[in-house]
């Protein structure tokens, strides 16, 4: 079977870092999502797979090719402005043989393990169309609400008129007929009318996903989304080719990547992830859930906690960054600190695209697109968003020659 | 209580084995293993674990061979070791067994074998049975001869199948008290503890009742009098269910397959004619004492049961676990037993059933698999029809058996004068009503309840509350809860509160609360009384309730009955689901919780 993977979705709530990236390029526990999907893929034999590009398709191209490096083949299609799920999945048409069925993926979704393993189960045993469903973590109004009379999916309300309902979601995994095409053609751009068709034949069975399941939608589900991934791992992988000097103390599922070098007096405390080739300074205390990306240096006695490291970004010493995002090639200067709450207690707010969310969290601290520049001594407040190639000065209270 | 299965036949065996073995871990699955036929001997692979485990050590998939028997062991004598693991040899190694049950006077066997110069691997009271059919074939030079007065000298239990080498064609098997079938297959021919073992190739079966034996070879199979030895013609009966209906399909566990299979289970028992209603109602009618019976969840049932007929029918009908049942049995002619049972296999309610007969006592039973020893062995059983459950931990099954003695309550209430006409209309458009609301319930409840599960997984103890018949749902739920999470929790009515409970009552102990629709009256206003208490003493009370107005919880969920009379069905549904996420949410093996075993054939 073959698979389609789409990532054209502008992800306008996924600031600071959709302004560079497509959200299937954003990493968790030290891989990007996509890389993440290509291998869960290549798991079940799935090794021909087409992915749908949009804006910053450039940056997934660039770092997949023709997909060897991940043992899958890779072809691209592009949509060139964001014109919406039907017209992306239309645009791949050619790439698939009328009569069979592949496996459509949405780009930027995290699961806890494996789900294709399941999906596929699933459509052996129905031999037809496949929805992977799953209830969302608190129930929100974000998805359709699927009906289900056993498997048989019997409705799927889009903007349900009672709130609070707990129902299963779509979880942007599925099996399709190619069939599915001409439904595409006539639904006029509506995603919904599709599934409504299939819904009524040749029927659409779901396939219920009871493990983590995260749609990365805004910036702190990053974070969910790593440590979803981290708590599965079972045991710390130090490769032989990382140097790890004296008194170094590492407890739970620590893992480092080869190349990098681990000074003396550094705590690692699982689960974390030091990607190839990073530099951790000597006394560092690396806590549970942080993960930094291939070229992070990190250095004297910083503090991370519960943070992503997207990659090749500094934290000069003696700086403290938890509960947050940094892009790639961020430069943070030393003893720069991120506030992770409200004194209040309260749930801490982000200023996302112009309009103040609710991220839920009361820690949370803040992120930083790529290409940004923190000068020393920086506070920066709960629930910063620092937008792509932003430098903030060095927060100097005395002096200078300018 | 364990699974057995074997296969002779034309074609390699090896997948068949191992898939036979497979779908008959839910009876046991701490070791398991295999025996069969290669060139001129018996070769055994066994080992502690899984089947899967197990075939990654020793490779049962890819055997080459055309007659062999496995076996997959939940322990009742002796450790979890590979020697103890079946199939089991003789000292010669000529015969190789596989045995589900206990053999009461193995200890005295094995004495006897020990002096005629055997010598055992393990210690179990299986391995005897090997050398003593190899003793007995020493002395009477016929494989078949030597089964059968082997057989004759066995007290207990027992279903077993046996391969030789001096037959190398063929697998012998026999049952006592333990169950064990044949499957009719073409080119090959089969033996199960059930029909999971062999539903993929063959839906034809026959039944292997006490006291006989069979014999079975690639193209043939004959079934034989133990007593006489005169070949039986047995009926050939064709198993109504569907594979794939016993396979997971698009869900995670069958747990949450059979909880979402409840609508359609509803529905089916709704359907079962009233005759096969009636016809327990006459029974009852003529009956002088009436007793309810079932061990675990079904005694659950049956004391639902207690609480609808005396609600409904006005009547005093007692619930009993049946393994106390001997205890108290006083039973004579013009007594009825109406036990339930989803296997009808459970060792405790068949041994009751027994006991209630030899007094004389008429026999009845609410049964959900077709041809299981109960269901041959009372006067009038009422086949459930809610397909196969697979999952160790009852759910649609059990709910259905109290669909069913609702439907009895009321045939009852109505021959009796305690309900109208109009009464039993509206209660019976009630339970037509009911499928459609616990397919809204399981939609739209399904991701507030899992969230909640998730929040609290981490308590360690649980207090169930109802009163009235929400009691036996709290206990139902409760047992739920324990048997796949490993959570302490507790059914209670609430009037126990004040008898001592109260005092373990702290922040750290979470009350799970049944409360009645507030229409009810008296019992809504009782429950929420208990509430209070536990309140008063600094509880977490997570209330499932059907008014949006009670906000004295810390927490609950909101459902919505159409009829008062219905209503106690839909928070056992949400219990089920409550127990099935906080399995998924600490991690627990869903379908085979530790120390549980789909059908308890054992004392």
């Amino acid at each position: 079977m073959k698979a389609l993977i789409l990532t054209g979705g502008a992800g306008r709530t996924l600031v600071p870092f959709s302004s560079t990236r497509p959200k299937a390029m954003t990493v968790v526990a030290g891989g990007s999502l996509m890389r993440r999907t290509l291998g869960h893929l290549r798991e079940v034999g799935v090794t021909d797979v087409t992915v749908v590009l949009g804006q910053h398709g450039d940056k997934a191209r660039a770092a997949f090719q023709d997909g060897h490096e991940v043992g899958v083949h890779l072809s691209y299609v592009e949509q060139e402005r964001p014109s919406g799920i039907v017209d992306a999945i239309l645009r791949a048409r050619g790439r698939f043989i009328p009569g069979e069925f592949f496996i459509l993926v949405y780009g930027d979704v995290v699961t806890a393990a494996n789900p294709f393993h399941q999906i596929l189960q699933s459509f052996n045993s129905f031999k037809g169309p496949i929805a992977g469903v799953c209830l969302p973590g608190p129930p929100t109004q974000r998805y359709g609400n699927v009906y289900l009379s056993g498997t048989r999916i019997r409705k799927i309300v889009e903007k349900p008129s009672t709130s609070g309902l707990g129902n299963y979601v779509l979880a942007g995994i599925f099996v399709l007929p190619t069939e599915v095409f001409t439904l595409l053609e006539k639904s006029e751009g509506d995603m919904e009318r599709v599934f409504d068709a299939l819904t009524q034949a040749p029927g659409l069975h779901a396939s219920i996903w009871e493990e983590g399941w995260i749609d990365v939608e805004f910036p702190w589900d990053i974070l969910a989304a790593n440590r979803m991934v981290m708590d599965t791992w079972e045991e710390a992988q130090i490769s032989r080719h990382a140097i790890i000097e004296g008194n170094v103390t590492m407890t739970g599922p620590v893992r480092v990547e080869r190349g990098s070098v681990v000074k003396a007096g550094v705590v690692l405390a699982g689960p974390c992830y030091i990607g190839r080739d990073c530099y951790v300074g000597h006394n560092a205390l690396v806590r549970s859930y942080s993960s930094l990306g291939p070229g992070s240096m990190i250095g004297y006695g910083v503090e991370l906690k519960n943070c992503v490291l997207f990659g090749n970004s500094k934290v000069g010493r003696l700086s403290f960054v938890g509960d947050s995002v940094i892009g790639e090639n961020v430069d943070i200067g030393s003893g720069i600190m991120t506030i992770n709450n409200n004194m209040d207690g309260s749930s801490v707010r982000v200023d996302v695209r112009g309009e103040v969310g609710d991220s839920g969290l009361t820690k949370l601290g803040a992120f930083m697109g790529d290409n940004v520049k923190v000068g020393a001594g920086n506070t920066l407040a709960a629930g910063t968003v620092l937008a792509p190639g932003v430098c903030v000065p060095h927060h100097a209270t005395i002096g200078g020659g300018r | 209580m364990c699974g057995i299965a074997g296969v002779a036949s034309f074609h390699s065996i090896g997948d068949r084995l191992y898939e036979g073995v497979h779908h008959l871990e839910y009876r046991g699955y701490d070791s398991c293993g295999v025996a069969f036929l290669n060139h001129d001997h018996i070769e055994v692979r066994k080992d502690v674990g899984t089947v899967d485990e197990v075939d990654g050590k020793e490779s049962i998939r890819h055997l080459e061979s055309y007659v062999g028997i496995a076996h997959t062991r939940w322990a009742t004598h002796g450790k979890v070791t590979k020697e103890n693991a079946h199939p089991h040899l003789s000292c010669r190694g000529d015969f190789a067994v596989v045995h589900n049950g206990i053999i009461a006077n193995y200890k005295a066997l094995r004495e006897a074998l020990l002096k005629s110069g055997h010598r055992f691997r393990s210690e179990t009271d299986t391995e005897i049975i090997a050398h003593l059919i190899e003793q007995r074939f020493t002395e009477l030079g016929d494989v078949e001869a030597a089964l059968v007065r082997a057989l004759t000298e066995l007290e207990g239990s027992y279903a077993l199948a046996m391969i030789s080498t001096n037959e190398p064609q063929r697998i012998f098997c026999a049952r006592h008290e333990s169950p064990l079938i044949i499957g009719v297959g073409s080119e090959s021919n089969y033996v199960g503890s059930d029909f999971n073992a062999f539903i993929d190739y063959t839906k034809n079966t026959v039944i292997l009742e006490d006291g006989e034996y069979g014999i079975l070879s690639k193209d043939s199979f004959s079934v034989k009098s133990l007593r006489t030895g005169e070949v039986l013609d047995k009926p050939v009966m064709v198993v109504p269910w569907d594979s794939e209906l016993s396979r997971k399909g698009g869900y995670p566990h069958y747990m949450l397959k059979e909880i979402h299979e409840q609508p359609l289970a509803v529905r089916n028992a709704l359907s079962i004619g009233s005759d096969e209603i009636s016809a327990v109602a006459d029974m009852m009618e003529r009956a002088r004492r009436v007793h309810l019976l079932g061990v675990g969840t079904t005694y659950y049932v049956a004391l639902m049961g207690q609480y609808l007929l005396a609600m409904l029918a006005d009547l005093d009908v007692p619930a009993m676990s049946s393994d106390e049942f001997r205890h108290l049995d006083r039973s004579d002619d013009r007594s009825l037993v109406l036990a339930i049972s989803q296997s009808g296999e459970t060792y405790d309610t068949v041994m009751s059933l027994r006991h209630a007969k030899e007094r004389g006592a008429r026999t009845a039973a609410i049964v959900n698999v077709v041809g299981s020893s109960i269901a041959r062995m009372v006067d009038h059983v009422v086949l459930q029809g809610s397909g196969p459950e697979v999952c160790v931990v009852s759910t649609k099954a059990a709910l259905v058996q109290m669909i069913l003695l609702m439907r009895l309550a009321i045939e009852l209430g109505a021959r009796r004068g305690t309900l109208s006409a109009a009464r039993r209309r509206e209660y019976e458009t009630a339970l037509a009503a009911l499928p459609g609301e616990i397919e809204t319930l399981v939609n739209e409840k399904s991701g507030l309840i899992r969230a909640a599960a998730y929040r609290h997984a981490h308590v360690h103890n649980w207090l169930f509350l109802g009163r009235g018949v929400y009691y036996p749902i709290a206990l139902e739920s409760a047992l739920k809860m324990k048997e796949v999470t490993y959570v302490h929790a507790e059914g209670m009515p609430g009037g126990f509160l004040k008898h001592g409970t109260l005092s373990l009552v702290d922040d750290k102990l979470y009350t799970l609360v049944f409360v009645p629709p507030p229409s009810v009256g008296e019992l809504h206003a009782m429950t929420m009384s208990s509430v209070e208490e536990v309140k008063a003493r600094g509880g977490f009370v997570f209330g499932l309730t059907f008014d949006a107005h009670d906000d004295i919880f810390d927490e609950r969920l909101v459902l919505s009955a159409t009829h008062d009379v219905t209503a106690p069905f839909l928070p056992l549904v949400a219990a089920q689901l409550l127990a099935y996420f906080t399995a998924t949410a600490l991690k627990r093996n869903v379908d085979k919780p530790r120390s549980l075993a789909k059908s308890v054939t054992v004392a």
